[in-house]
């Protein structure tokens, strides 16, 4: 199906949507409108009774009007049941035919009560107008039919209730029935129209919405190249950032190795020496410790700067995670307050990574972990490892630490970016940067003082069991 | 059948019943009792000679009564030269308050109609009319040629068979009958056991 056959039959099924809506609507403030008209017509009736005929008499002796209780009690009954249905079920049907016939028993008992006045038979025409504000023809029916028989058995038994002369001519009932149907018709086409006015409403308010609404995905599709647009420009910004950094980096790092290869040679020289005499000095001891500690740090800050700086190319293989856990923990320096769990299942398929490069990322991630509580505190760093088959790889480093707070979190994996004394900024981004190689994705959670969690996402791919 | 439905029905044959009751309310006529066939003696309304003279008996406060004074008003129309024209209200005897009401009023204001007060209903009860509206005509030489009421219904103003009895009679055609049933408030106390 076309987009263009879609959009009309989405305007379609919206306009009849919409139709209903109207016609509901409509029916509700007629409804409204005839709930207020029974009650006005009731107290209208009442007043007349009170003020026309209030007493009948005998002589001189009065006693309360039969008209007074037929407009109280008649009256009452009449608007009754049309009240009750206009405020409880004012969409109905049925609604709409109790208030027709109410109306058509209303015009004959305020004809009755103002002593048959011509004018007061003017209020059936007028009702019938009224009833036509529903926008139902088939309303006009029973309303119809209940004047006509109305008019018919009352011609018969008492004509000049109805004719006004007592021997009317026997067409005089067609005669009236003719007016009625001639006001009918009208009606009936004002309702027709009115129908199909709301009809065209509904069709151009659905069109009009689904015009809205493509206007609507349009301006969301441009927001969202847009945003697109302005994202792949602050990629580009920070790739052009971070191969300047890397060429430093490379630069710096292969400048310094071999001075601190000599530096690293000479002390080591000197402190066998110094040991070899047996006159050794506590001072110089110390400072060749100091060296010595110092010496491993610019190790590892060149090691970092030239990892970051390598594109060294994926070599994938099977590897098992749980082995490669262990093999971190070796490597990461051990802290006795600080428990490393692995939480790697056993059976857990094994999957196609580069062993070294994905080593890094678990030996940064735990280190990272490990130095996540303050001198004194323990805790516990655990790794955990999920996935397989379709299921892409989830492997989390958790840790119940400082955590990471808010301000710091969205620029942890930026290079440059510490909040250790001690530390390059770069352990995270070259994680980032290994996890991304692999098609994957790091996420970070923490709260503050209970924890970080890094989720490192790899995507499914066929795997080797596990031995 | 649904409850509503049936609640419609009720209520439509509640209220129809309640409308059927209304029509026949509005149908039925007066009490009548036989008028005098001659003008009454005991009488002392002025009679003109060669005229026939027609006399309504009414209620100062029936409500009903304001049509047959309309009706009265819309038959002097016509014959308003060729009948001696009467109303004559019931009233309280040494008072006028009670009979000088907006029908009084409209009465007196029909062109050709003399308006006179019937204490305790004295003239009524001579003539033989329990029923406000009745209308009597007698003819020049005081025989009665027609009794009973102008409006087809209580209340209810329109042509109606006394009407068109009295206008055969005045303008020389024979009516097809001397009398028309009567709707009006009674001119007679109610009694003691109590009258319906």
């Amino acid at each position: 199906m076309t987009d263009e056959t879609n959009a009309s039959a989405r305007i379609a099924a919206r306009s009849d949507v919409v139709f209903a809506e109207l016609r509901d609507r409509n029916y509700r403030a007629t409804s409204r409108m005839f709930a207020v008209l029974m009650v006005l017509q009731w107290l209208f009736a009442i007043g007349i009774a009170l003020v026309w005929s209030p007493y009948a008499w005998e002589g001189k002796v009065r006693t309360i009007h039969a008209h007074v209780y037929l407009a109280v009690l008649l009256g009452g009954g009449i608007s009754s049941l049309p009240l009750l249905l206009t405020l409880l079920r004012p969409t109905d049907a049925l609604t709409r035919h109790v208030v027709a016939v109410a109306q058509v028993f209303w015009s004959a008992l305020l004809i009755h009560l103002s002593g048959g006045r011509i004018e007061t038979h003017f209020h059936v025409f007028v009702s019938l107008a009224f009833l036509a504000f529903y926008r139902d023809y088939r309303i006009l029916i029973p309303a119809t039919l209940a004047v006509a028989g109305d008019h018919f058995v009352r011609g018969i038994l008492w004509p000049e209730s109805v004719y006004g002369i007592t021997n009317p001519e026997w067409w005089r009932f067609f005669e009236h029935a003719f007016w009625v149907a001639f006001e009918d018709v009208i009606l009936v086409f004002s309702c027709l129209r009115g129908v199909s006015e709301m009809r065209g409403i509904a069709a151009r308010q659905a069109e009009a919405e689904e015009a809205s609404r493509s206007e609507s995905e349009k301006s969301l599709a441009l927001a969202a190249a847009l945003d697109d647009l302005r994202r792949s420009h602050e990629a580009l910004t920070r790739s052009e950032r971070l191969a300047a950094i890397g060429q430093l980096a490379a630069s710096v790092g292969h400048e310094l190795r071999n001075p601190l290869t000599a530096v690293r040679n000479a002390h080591g020289y000197i402190a066998k020496r110094l040991t070899a005499d047996g006159k050794e000095d506590v001072r110089i001891r110390q400072f060749l410790d100091i060296m010595d500690r110092e010496i491993r740090a610019c190790g590892r800050i060149i090691s970092d700067l030239l990892d970051f700086a390598r594109d060294k190319p994926l070599e994938v293989r099977p590897c098992p995670l749980r082995a490669l856990v262990d093999e971190v923990f070796e490597l990461v320096p051990s802290r006795e307050s600080v428990e490393l769990v692995n939480g790697v299942p056993e059976d857990l398929p094994v999957p196609n990574i580069d062993k070294e490069q994905f080593r890094q990322v678990l030996v940064n991630l735990v280190q990272n972990g490990s130095e996540a509580f303050g001198d004194g505190k323990s805790g516990t760093v655990e790794v955990r490892a999920e996935g397989g088959g379709s299921s892409p790889w989830r492997i989390a480093v958790v840790d119940d630490g400082a955590g990471i707070s808010p301000e710091a979190l969205p620029k942890i994996f930026q290079p440059l970016f510490t909040t250790k004394l001690r530390g390059t900024g770069l352990g995270l981004a070259v994680v980032q940067g290994l996890v991304q190689k692999h098609g994957g994705a790091i996420d970070v959670s923490s709260q503050t003082g209970r924890g970080t969690t890094f989720t490192v996402e790899l995507p499914a791919e066929p795997a080797v069991v596990a031995a | 059948m649904k409850p509503l439905g049936m609640a419609a029905l009720l209520w439509l044959f509640g209220v129809g019943s309640g409308m059927v009751y209304v029509s026949k309310y509005k149908a039925t006529p007066g009490e009548t009792v036989e008028p005098s066939a001659t003008w009454p003696a005991e009488v002392t309304l002025e009679r003109r000679p060669g005229l026939p003279t027609l006399v309504m008996l009414a209620h100062p406060k029936c409500p009903c009564t304001r049509a047959s004074i309309a009706e009265l008003a819309r038959l002097m129309e016509r014959i308003r030269n060729r009948v001696n024209a009467k109303v004559v209200f019931l009233s309280t005897r040494g008072g006028a308050e009670f009979s000088r009401t907006d029908l009084w009023s409209s009465a007196a204001r029909i062109p050709g109609v003399e308006v006179t007060s019937d204490p305790e209903g004295a003239v009524a009860g001579r003539f033989g009319a329990v029923t406000s509206g009745e209308v009597l005509v007698y003819d020049a030489s005081g025989r009665l040629a027609f009794h009973g009421g102008i409006t087809p219904a209580r209340g209810h103003e329109g042509e109606s068979a006394g009407r068109i009895r009295i206008l055969d009679l005045i303008e020389g055609r024979t009516p097809d009958r001397a009398d028309a049933p009567v709707f009006g408030c009674s001119l007679r106390e109610p009694s003691p056991e109590g009258r319906k």
